[in-house]
């Protein structure tokens, strides 16, 4: 079984750059001051990546300014609207996309995806993107008479700009799920058909190269849905550990599946030791026999502060050396 | 308040850049003209002199001082002549925002660093290192100064327990647990963090915000709505409950930008907020900018329905105004959309209040208020803002 460690979401911003944006907004710094600080800022997340031994190599998508925006800007049939909603049970808030006619692919620039430009040594490079049903779930519709259309759609046109990404040499996609496994934040249970469309939906997107994926959950338990999501033709199931007893899984359960173990929480500053990750991976291999494990945190590190986070991300690099020489 | 339909304001207002940088350094006359300009419109009749001292005093502890004590009584002037019926404490301008004030007088926490919180916005967040204690009084410095300049009821706003803990990382309380799962750590660590809160830095703060002469107090609580889970819920009535507990004092609580069910879940539980006589809640964000008493326009208001349905007796603080950024269009007679930001007409805040009513059924039961504090917008929006809800309030009250 092999290891790697890997970034799964957006990584904070610098006190610097916070101080940056800050002052942009007060029409204090110009758009380009934030431009040369984000550039320096991102090769810096790329060169701790590099010392920490990643293979995976993302950007941080530190201009992101919530998780679904870029993919809302790419949509046709989607506006941002002016609503800002809550990120799950989080303080932080997103732009509600608003369906607003039939969805397509529209005028996709993948520099507000990735900062390509600034990944030219790496070999295999990540994106993080919303999957589509957690997209159709935090947007409001204003069209769709039917949600299997909608959702498909969405499917449809997110494959669209992966091609564009892959384009770009992005190897391997996060497609985020919270959805799927988060449940207050909406007012009726997802039952079986919903959760069947969801699925469906997702092995629409990543028909044409199912190997480039790893549906990634979060904020929520996993297990109950684990046997659904092995299932599907992707590379890799991601699961939050801090929501998800490893106890409640099958004994021995053997998979052809990657597991991306969520194993540092991105919201609590406590930075987890790297003897106890190392300790939880173990108990998860005796648990499950995967084809590969991937150590990351359980959901996007921009939680915490960035020196939190960077220490975090140093405790997932020792907690994969303890592992490698434990064999 | 005997008219129906009173106006309030919710809490803060932006920072001018002279009571910013005062704070930092000495300041220079021409630093002060915006101070001056200002002094005019709101009626600062001694402002020369107060600008002379400020100027002239080398004792840095004497000119934050002053500077804050003008800014508040700008603050409370701003609200006064825009039409407010409240006076809040002068839009918080001796707080560093609603979070980091409150968690700096804490003994055992410590703020880490910023965290993301929307677009260019973020918080300093603070993570509990050992069992807390209150420092110093949080409020009642200021307070003391707005009670000698104030010409209106005082409404405190102050930043509720829940939303301390919940935007706070557990840090001491979540070692020292020992349960099995990371997820019942977490829980029982929440609980144990926010019932000190309670009771070491919130209910002595009341206490002396009470014995200074306070009758009004706003809990904030942005962050109940961010868990709905019922666990999540009992545990805020368990603390606010035990806040409000033996105060003879009118309290309201504030709760705006929820979850999609947010509301609904507030309202189930609302009625067990003990002493709880106001919600003052957000609803402009989630509305269309059209004119209209229908539910179609004002989509935004359906979630009053829950409150009524669930048996909430109390007032509320109608958000009727947005505070945040604005790029959406806006339909004849709506308001007006200039650059990011959106002035309501008095026509469309008349339109919410009328809708409001037709759900609440008791018009004396409605307050009109912007959706949140105003801290985002600069002073002649926020001013513009407020004077178009008194007189959309003003509008209302001709129906009846």
């Amino acid at each position: 079984m092999s290891l790697e460690i890997q970034l799964a979401g957006i990584h904070p911003r610098s006190e610097k750059l916070i101080e940056l944006t800050r002052s942009y907004e007060r029409a204090k710094a110009s758009w380009s001051q934030v431009e040369v600080q984000l550039e320096q800022e991102t090769r810096e997340v790329i060169k701790l990546q590099e010392s920490l031994g990643f293979k995976h190599f993302s950007d941080g998508a530190l201009g992101w300014q919530d998780q679904l925006r870029p993919v809302t800007r790419a949509l046709q049939g989607v506006e941002s609207g002016t609503r800002y909603s809550r990120w799950f049970d989080t303080n932080t808030f997103y732009q509600k996309p608003i369906i607003v006619g039939k969805i397509s692919a529209g005028n996709i620039d993948p520099k507000n995806f990735l900062r390509a430009d600034l990944l030219t040594k790496e070999r295999d490079r990540k994106v993080t993107l919303p999957g589509p049903y957690t997209f159709s779930q935090l947007s409001e519709n204003k069209h769709y008479k039917n949600y299997a259309d909608l959702l498909f759609d969405i499917a449809t046109a997110e494959r669209e700009i992966i091609r564009r990404l892959k384009n770009e040499g992005v190897t391997l996609f996060q497609l985020s799920e919270p959805c799927l496994v988060y449940q207050p934040y909406r007012e009726s249970f997802r039952d079986q058909s919903e959760v069947d469309l969801a699925l469906g939906a997702i092995r629409s997107l990543v028909k044409d190269s199912p190997g480039d994926f790893v549906v990634q959950t979060y904020f929520g338990d996993a297990a109950p849905l684990l046997p659904a999501l092995l299932n599907l033709p992707i590379f890799g199931v991601g699961i939050d550990l801090f929501e998800t007893d490893i106890s409640s899984f099958n004994e021995q359960e053997k998979t052809s599946k990657a597991f991306v173990l969520g194993v540092v929480d991105s919201r609590e500053s406590f930075v987890e030791d790297a003897n106890w990750i190392a300790d939880t991976a173990r108990k998860f291999s005796e648990k499950v026999d995967a084809r590969q494990l991937v150590l990351a945190s359980n959901s996007d590190l921009k939680f915490v502060p960035q020196g939190i986070a960077n220490q975090k991300l140093e405790a997932l690099s020792k907690a994969s050396e303890l592992l490698e020489g434990s064999g | 308040m005997s008219k129906l339909f009173p106006v309030q304001e919710i809490g803060s207002l932006a920072k001018p850049k002279w009571r910013t940088k005062g704070l930092r350094q000495q300041l220079s006359s021409q630093d002060l003209s915006e101070a001056e300009e200002w002094a005019a419109k709101l009626g600062i009749q001694d402002f020369h002199d107060r600008a002379k001292s400020i100027l002239k005093t080398a004792n840095e502890k004497e000119r934050v001082k002053a500077i804050l004590e003008l800014s508040t009584l700008y603050g409370l002037r701003l609200f006064e002549t825009s039409g407010v019926d409240n006076d809040g404490v002068g839009g918080e301008q001796q707080r560093v925002e609603m979070y980091e004030h409150v968690i700096k007088a804490v003994q055992g926490m410590n703020l880490l660093g910023h965290v993301h919180s929307f677009d260019n916005k973020y918080f300093n967040k603070g993570v509990a290192e050992s069992k807390i204690s209150r420092k110093h009084p949080i409020y009642v410095p200021e307070f003391l100064d707005v009670k000698k300049y104030a010409h209106r009821a005082v409404k405190v706003p102050i930043t509720g327990p829940y939303t301390l803990v919940d935007w706070s990382f557990s840090g001491y309380y979540v070692q020292k647990q020992d349960a099995s799962s990371a997820k019942t750590r977490k829980i029982e660590a929440k609980r144990e963090f926010l019932l000190d809160i309670v009771e070491e830095i919130i209910r002595p703060e009341i206490r002396d915000l009470v014995d200074a002469g306070a009758t009004w107090i706003q809990i904030d609580e942005p962050a109940v709505t961010t868990h709905p889970e019922p666990q999540e819920m009992e545990l805020f009535v368990e603390a606010w409950n035990e806040t409000v507990k033996g105060f003879n004092c009118k309290f309201s609580d504030h709760t705006c930008y929820p979850s999609e069910i947010g509301y609904k879940v507030l309202a189930e539980y609302a009625p067990k907020l003990d002493k709880c006589d106001q919600l003052a809640l957000e609803f402009a964000n989630r509305d269309t900018s059209r004119l209209g008493i229908d539910e179609d326009s004002r989509e935004g208001y359906s979630d009053l329905k829950h409150f009524v349905d669930a048996g909430f007796s109390g007032e509320f603080g109608l958000g009727v105004a947005h505070v945040h950024d604005f790029t959406g269009n806006v339909s004849s007679g709506a308001g007006q959309s200039v650059g990011r930001d959106l002035i309501e007409s008095p026509e469309l805040v008349r339109d919410r209040l009328l809708f409001a009513t037709k759900i609440i059924g008791d018009p004396a039961k409605i307050w009109a208020n912007p959706d949140c504090g105003l801290r985002t917008r600069t002073w002649d929006v926020a001013f513009a803002k407020l004077a178009n809800i008194t007189k959309g309030a003003e509008l209302a009250r001709e129906a009846y």
